[in-house]
C-alpha cells in the first residue's frame, strides 16, 4: 500500500516537472532535464526504501487496558495509552487501502496531541480491533483526562 | 475518576427528558438571584428534580451589543466615511445598518437564554439558527469572567465556561451583570446554590484534594465548610513593574504599535511627510542614540502593557480549592480554575528576568489553552522567591518545584552545540562568500565571527536548561536558554507517551519523550534523554502501562522482537 501511496506522490512531482515542461519560454531544455534526472533518482529510491524500511519499523500491539504503536522511518516514534483515556476510536479506509482491502485505526485520547494510528490493518483485524478498543473504552467511566 | 455517587443517578446526563427542553419557561423570569432562589426551593419541595427557570442575558447588553459591533465594524465605517466625503449626495443609506444592529442585539437577547437543570447548563441561542448546547457540570473546568471597558461601566461581565480543552466547548454568555456572573460561577464550581446543591463536586466526590496531590492537611482545610473563606495566594506589588522590560511583550507591543501607526500614516499622506522628517532626524543621531531611544519606548511600552493588563492582580484560592485570579486596568479579567482539573504549573524564567531574579507562574490544566489570551497567569513577572514561594503553594513538592534535575549527558549537549554550530557556521560562511564575491560592505565581515561564539554559549546554557526529574506525583521537565521553562505536571495528568527518535538521536542513543496530557499544551516534552532513561521514567511513572508489553528491551527493541503480522 505505502508503495502505490509513494508512486502517486511521486507521480506529482513529475506532473508538476510536465507544467513547468510546458510553461517555460526558455528554448533550452536543459534545465527540466537536470532536474528531472535528480527527481528520478530520488523518486526511485525513496519508492523501493520507504515502504520497506516502514514496514519493518511499524508496529503494534493492543492489550486490554492499553494500546502501543511504532511507526515512522526517518523520524520514528513509539506511542502508548492506556485504554481508560481513550475517547474515540475511527476506522478509516482510504481508495488505495481499499483495494488491498486494508484500513487504519486512529485512536484518539483528551489529550489533542497523542492520537494513535495503526496503519495498514487487514480490514478483518481492524473490524476487530475497533470494537474490542470500544468495548474496552465504554467499560472505563470518567471523563479521561 | 469521574464516579457519579449512588442518588445520583436520575442526574445523569441520558436521562435528562427531551420533552422539558421544548417546554416553554414558567412566566415569571425573574433575574433576581434572590427570587430565582425561592421559586426553586418550592421546585425543590415538590419533587426530585427541580425545573428551574430559564435565565436570561442582563437587559443592559443591548448597549454593549451595538458598541461592539460597531468597532468591529470600524474599518468598513471609517471606509463609508472617507468615500462619502468626496461625494455630496444627501442620501445616508448607510444608516439603515443601525436599526438592523439594534434589531439583531435585541434579538439575541431575546433568543438567549440559560438554565441549570439536572445537573447539566443548556444555553440556548441562536437568531437564524437555533442552538441548544449543553454541558454536563461534572465537565466544567473553568469560568472567566470578562469585562471590557465599556461592560465595566455598566456593570456588565462576560461569562465563559470553558468545559474541553477545544474552543468549541466553550460557553459563552455576553453579558450577565458582574454580581450574576459571580453567582453563577459559584454555583458551577462550588455547588453553591438550589439547583446544585445536591449534586457532586466538579471531581465526584466534594473535593478529592489527593486526586491532586494535595497533602492531607490541605484537604481537611478544604473541606473546612464556607466560613474559612478565600485565602489570599498574592497580591501584585506596583515595584514588579520593574521586571516589565525585561520581557518579550514590550518588544512585540513596539512591533504591533509601529506597524499600526505606520499603515495609519500610509493611508493619510500628508502626516507622512512628518514622520519622514521624524525618522530624518532620527537617523542623524549616532547610533548609540538610536539604541538608547529604542530601550526607553520599548521599556515604556511595556511597562504600559504590564499595567493595562495585570493591574490590581490578585490570586486567591477559594475554600472549595479553585484558583481565582483578578486582574486588569481597563479590561477586568476573572478567571477561575477547579483546582481538580489543575494538572500541575509552569515556571517561565525567559532570559531577561533569569538575569534579573525573577520568574513568572503559569498554571497547567484542562479548560484552558496554553496559547488562549492569558488566562492561565497564576502570577505575573516577579522576584523569584515569590513565585517560587507561589508554587509550593500550588504544588506542595518542593522537589519538584526547584529541587535539582537529572541532567541528559553527553550526547544531549553534543546535540545541542552541533544544532547550534552547523547552522550558523554555514550562515555565517554563506554571507561572507556572497560579501566577498560581490563587493560588500567589508565592515558587515567583522560581525561574523562572533555569532558562531554566541551560538555555542547559547547551545551551553540551553544543555544547562535541559534536565528533568520524576517525583513522587509529579513529572518535571525543564529546557531551553533565551526563554527557558520548567514544567511541573503532576503525574495523574499523564494520559499517554511517545518516544520519538529522529534519525541523528537514534545514532547517539537519545530520544525526545513526550507525555501527551489534556492539559496546557496538551504534551510537554522532555529533550534528548538516553533512551533507557526515556523507558525508566515511562515505567516510573505508569508501571503497569509498560509492563503489559513485556521488559522495555524486548518490548522495544526492533531486532528481537518476531515480526507482528500487520499486513503491508
Amino acid at each position: 500500500m505505502w508503495t502505490v501511496e509513494a508512486l502517486f506522490g511521486v507521480a506529482w512531482l513529475f506532473a508538476g516537472l510536465v507544467v513547468w515542461w510546458i510553461l517555460d519560454d526558455n528554448p533550452s531544455r536543459t534545465a527540466q532535464w537536470v532536474v528531472g534526472g535528480l527527481l528520478l533518482v530520488f523518486a526511485v529510491t525513496y519508492v523501493a526504501i520507504m515502504p520497506r524500511w516502514r514496514y519493518r519499523v511499524h508496529r503494534w500491539e493492543a492489550t486490554a487496558s492499553a494500546i502501543y504503536t511504532q511507526t515512522g522511518w526517518i523520524k520514528q516514534e513509539r506511542r502508548i495509552a492506556p485504554l481508560s483515556r481513550v475517547q474515540t476510536v475511527d476506522l478509516e479506509r482510504g481508495p488505495i487501502a481499499q483495494l488491498f482491502t486494508l484500513a487504519s485505526v486512529t485512536v484518539t485520547t483528551a489529550s489533542a496531541a497523542g492520537p494513535i494510528k495503526v496503519h495498514g490493518l487487514d480490514r478483518a483485524v481492524a473490524q476487530e480491533l475497533v470494537e474490542g478498543l470500544t468495548a474496552a473504552a465504554v467499560a472505563d467511566t470518567g471523563d479521561a483526562t | 475518576m469521574t464516579e457519579h455517587q449512588p442518588g445520583s443517578g436520575p442526574l445523569a446526563a441520558e436521562q435528562t427528558d427531551q420533552s422539558e427542553q421544548s417546554e416553554p419557561a414558567p412566566p415569571a423570569r425573574s433575574t433576581d438571584p434572590g427570587d430565582r432562589v425561592d421559586q426553586a426551593d418550592q421546585a425543590e419541595a415538590m419533587g426530585p428534580v427541580p425545573e428551574t427557570d430559564w435565565r436570561r442575558l442582563d437587559g443592559r447588553m443591548l448597549l454593549v451589543n451595538p458598541l461592539e459591533t460597531l468597532i468591529r465594524a470600524l474599518p468598513a465605517v471609517l471606509a463609508i466615511f472617507v468615500a462619502r466625503a468626496g461625494s455630496d449626495s444627501g442620501q445616508r443609506w448607510e444608516l439603515i445598518a443601525v436599526p438592523v444592529i439594534l434589531a439583531f442585539g435585541a434579538l439575541r437577547w431575546l433568543t438567549t437564554r440559560y438554565r441549570i437543570q439536572d445537573g447539566q447548563i443548556e444555553l440556548r441561542r441562536g437568531v437564524i439558527t437555533k442552538q441548544v448546547t449543553t454541558a454536563r457540570l461534572d465537565k466544567v473546568r473553568t469560568v472567566d469572567l470578562t469585562s471590557k471597558i465599556y461592560h465595566r461601566v455598566l456593570g456588565l461581565a462576560k461569562v465563559e465556561i470553558s468545559t474541553g480543552s477545544s474552543a468549541k466547548e466553550r460557553l459563552v454568555l455576553d453579558s450577565l451583570r458582574v454580581g450574576q456572573g459571580r453567582t453563577l460561577r459559584a454555583e458551577l464550581l462550588h455547588r453553591r446554590g438550589p439547583a446544585v446543591a445536591g449534586l457532586p463536586g466538579p471531581t465526584g466526590a466534594p473535593v478529592d484534594a489527593s486526586e491532586v496531590g494535595l497533602p492531607a492537611s490541605d484537604a481537611s482545610r478544604l473541606d473546612d465548610a464556607g466560613e474559612v473563606g478565600d485565602v489570599e495566594l498574592l497580591r501584585l506589588d506596583p515595584g514588579w513593574v520593574r521586571y516589565a522590560p525585561l520581557t518579550l511583550t514590550g518588544l512585540v507591543s513596539t512591533v504591533a504599535i509601529f506597524g499600526f501607526v505606520s499603515q495609519g500614516l500610509r493611508t493619510f499622506g500628508d502626516e507622512g511627510k512628518l514622520l519622514k522628517s521624524g525618522v530624518d532626524s532620527v537617523g542623524a543621531l549616532t547610533w548609540w542614540v538610536d539604541a538608547l531611544l529604542l530601550v526607553i519606548v520599548v521599556s515604556v511600552l511595556a511597562v504600559f502593557a504590564y499595567v493595562l493588563s495585570f493591574w490590581g492582580f490578585r490570586l486567591t484560592r477559594s475554600h472549595r480549592g479553585s484558583l481565582h485570579t483578578r486582574r486588569g486596568l481597563l479590561t477586568s479579567r476573572e478567571t477561575s480554575i477547579d483546582h481538580a482539573r489543575v494538572r500541575g504549573i509552569r515556571l517561565d524564567e525567559p532570559i531577561g528576568l533569569r538575569l534579573a531574579g525573577g520568574r513568572r507562574l503559569k498554571v497547567v490544566t484542562t479548560g484552558l489553552r496554553a496559547e488562549r489570551g492569558g488566562s492561565d497567569w497564576l502570577c505575573p513577572p516577579a522576584p523569584a522567591d515569590v513565585v517560587t514561594d507561589l508554587a509550593r503553594t500550588i504544588v506542595p513538592d518542593d522537589d519538584a518545584v526547584f529541587g535539582r534535575l537529572h541532567q541528559h549527558g553527553g550526547a544531549a549537549r553534543r546535540r545541542r552545540l552541533a544544532r547550534a554550530l552547523v547552522p550558523t557556521s554555514l550562515l555565517v560562511l554563506v554571507v561572507a562568500t556572497a560579501i566577498l564575491r560581490w563587493d560588500g560592505p567589508l565592515t558587515l565581515l567583522i560581525a561574523l565571527p562572533p555569532l558562531p561564539v554566541i551560538a555555542v554559549v547559547v547551545a551551553l546554557d540551553r544543555y544547562r536548561g535541559l534536565g528533568h526529574r520524576v517525583t513522587p506525583d509529579y513529572l518535571v521537565t525543564r529546557q531551553g536558554s533565551l526563554d527557558r521553562r520548567r514544567v511541573v505536571l503532576a503525574r495523574s495528568g499523564v494520559i499517554g507517551w511517545t518516544v520519538v527518535q529522529s534519525f541523528f538521536q537514534r545514532r547517539s542513543g537519545v530520544a525526545t519523550l513526550v507525555a501527551t496530557t489534556a492539559a496546557g499544551q496538551q504534551h510537554y516534552d522532555v529533550f534528548d534523554v538516553p533512551l533507557e532513561r526515556a523507558y525508566a521514567i515511562i515505567a516510573e511513572i505508569s508501571p503497569d502501562l509498560l509492563a503489559q508489553f513485556q521488559t522495555p528491551e524486548r518490548a522495544f527493541d526492533t531486532s528481537e522482537r518476531p515480526q507482528v503480522p500487520d499486513a503491508q
